[in-house]
């Protein structure tokens, strides 16, 4: 019998052995499989990282006087008493704070709803999520349309003056809200796709057990539902947190930045710097600050959102 | 019983409809005359005016540019999903160290936001003259989408057990082909997810051309969308044709694919 059972294993051992063996034989062929990939990462973000915009940020570099020299961390101590600079970047905090919470509500609950028993889920589904796939840029003019032209009409109809004589684009805090209420607009349906697909993961008998245990409404909603649902919280905050420091498109194309510079968020901070005044060095500068910020802020939010999560 | 499911559905339509009108208004007044839209923007439109339609076609070379987009769009799409899933594939297999770094090396990148490296790009473009190249802006957004698609296949390459392989290579299959044809077809609706992915942002991209195609022949649609606006600031009613145009293969991607959309956008986040 031991005999036996000693066969048995010693197949298996070489089994695996020769499977290993099979990697082993190829692993040239894997390697040689990464190598497309790696070739286009590279072109198109690991050279102009660490080959462009880290070394260009020690360098006081203009485009326009074409000189050229190193100076070490002298951009980014400029950098700290940069108030057009730090506005942007308090800019792009407010409107990113009130998106990603007003995007993730508003996603949450019509996932929440479009999971009950109604009719028609995939067309309503669609109607929210289609202006999520439209680009951002071009759906933009429209809502410009809708803030100047629109609103004062629909202001006149319902005779509601305030509706009626609001500047959309004149004062900083009107400008803010509409780029506010176009973003969430557009994130919206995409964080309601996955929260979605995370409603659809809860097991039906933990929830017939809390709805037994007397846990219904909206507490069951917090307590039950919320924490099981961390993983999706997870990736959705991650999302959001990432786009709205990747904010640019839609304020670029609503206010432009202005009403004196007071809706610029960092990313068209940077491509003034670069594109407009043709300071390469000190925009590099700004783009390292950006990136930090944007590492720093999701893998924080990764790891404590990961801490909260809970199996069932 | 039946008051309960019509209820809420006649809500959440209504609530649908709110949200959607900026593309509604969009779409329908793309079909009015610009006196009739300024006047009557929120009516429907009182018959189909094409006018809109075939000025903007004209003047946006839009079949030109339209091709343009299709072209970056396509090669994309095909040169990411290829590139990323053999990258994934290779990485998947690699046992060690190595595979990890590399696995980590494409996750890290789907946080590096576009705007910190635009200046680099635009710099190193020039240097090596490879501005005002459709290709160029194919392979980069191979580069850049790649990182989640690398991560996304790695994702699903794992659930697929490992005897599926052996049994093939035992059966003589070589490993190209054990790839292609025994593995690939396993992963299909990942593949397609990824490319309706690839497809909406680049499609949709608007700073990627902007700053690097400056060839009036080689413009992209969002660009000459957009283009239209600042040399033309009152033309409204032409912009409005040419948004709708671009909208039209968006739609029709999404109809044919909703179901993929979901399902892989779920499985990559539940991964995650």
């Amino acid at each position: 019998m031991i005999q036996k059972k000693d066969a048995v294993g010693n197949r298996e051992v070489r089994e695996r052995r020769d499977m290993s063996i099979l990697y082993k034989k190829n692993r040239k062929f894997y390697l040689m499989l990464i190598l497309p990939a790696l070739a286009v990462y590279a072109l198109a973000l690991l050279v102009p990282m660490f080959g462009g915009t880290i070394p260009y940020s020690f360098l006081k570099w203009n485009l326009m006087t074409g000189k050229k020299a190193f100076i070490g961390l002298d951009n980014y101590i400029k950098l700290f008493s940069d108030t057009g600079f730090w506005k942007s970047f308090l800019f792009n905090l407010e409107v990113g704070v009130f998106t990603i919470v007003g995007s993730n509500i508003l996603g949450f609950v019509l996932a929440y709803f479009l999971n009950e028993n109604i009719k028609a889920k995939g067309v309503i589904r669609a109607m929210f999520f289609i202006p999520n796939i439209v680009s951002a840029v071009l759906v933009s003019f429209i809502w410009v349309f809708i803030f100047t032209c629109a609103m004062p009409a629909i202001g006149a109809a319902i005779g509601w003056e305030g509706l009626a004589n609001v500047s959309w684009f004149g004062t900083p805090g009107m400008a803010t809200i509409t780029i506010i209420v176009v973003s969430v607009w557009q994130n919206v349906g995409f964080l309601m796709i996955i929260y979605t697909a995370g409603l659809q993961t809860i097991p039906k008998d933990v929830m017939e057990s809390a709805q037994l245990d007397g846990c219904s409404g909206l507490k069951k909603v917090l307590k039950i539902e919320l924490p099981l649902l961390m993983p999706t919280v997870t990736i959705n905050l991650f999302v959001s947190i990432s786009g709205a420091f990747k904010m640019f498109d839609i304020p670029n194309a609503m206010t432009a930045g202005g009403p004196y510079g007071s809706t610029m968020p960092v990313a068209m901070n940077i491509y003034q710097e670069a594109f407009t005044k043709y300071n390469l060095g000190y925009g590099s500068a700004k783009s390292v600050v950006l990136f930090l910020t944007v590492a720093a802020v999701t893998l924080i939010q990764l790891y404590v959102t990961r801490k909260k999560e809970v199996e069932y | 019983m039946k008051k309960k499911i019509w209820l809420p559905t006649i809500i959440m339509f209504l609530l649908g409809i709110v949200f959607l009108m900026p593309i509604l208004l969009l779409v329908m007044n793309a079909f009015k005359t610009h006196n009739d839209m300024i006047q009557n923007f929120l009516s429907f439109p009182h018959y189909l005016y094409f006018g809109n339609f075939t000025e903007a076609i004209e003047r946006m070379k839009l079949w030109m540019v339209v091709g343009n987009s299709a072209l970056v769009t396509v090669g994309t799409m095909l040169l990411c999903t290829v590139t990323s899933f053999m990258g994934a594939y290779g990485i998947s297999h690699i046992e060690g160290k190595f595979g990890n770094i590399m696995y980590l090396l494409f996750t890290l990148g789907q946080i590096v936001p576009f705007h910190s490296i635009m200046i680099a790009l635009s710099v190193q473009l020039t240097n090596m003259k490879l501005l005002n190249n459709l290709l160029v802006l194919v392979c980069l957004y191979a580069g850049f989408h790649g990182a989640f698609g690398v991560f996304t296949y790695v994702g699903f390459l794992k659930s697929i057990p490992k005897e599926l392989e052996e049994a093939a290579a035992i059966d003589g299959c070589g490993v190209f082909r054990c790839m292609w044809q025994v593995i690939f077809p396993l992963v299909r609706s990942t593949s397609v997810t990824l490319l309706v992915l690839f497809f909406l942002w680049t499609w949709n991209d608007f700073l990627m051309p902007n700053l690097y195609i400056s060839d009036g022949a080689k413009r992209t649609l969002t660009v000459a969308i957009y283009m239209f606006k600042s040399a033309s600031g009152s033309e409204w009613n032409l912009m409005l044709a040419g948004l709708t145009i671009s909208i039209i293969p968006i739609v029709i991607i999404y109809i044919a694919a909703q179901k993929y959309i979901t399902s892989g956008l779920t499985a990559g986040a539940v991964k995650m």
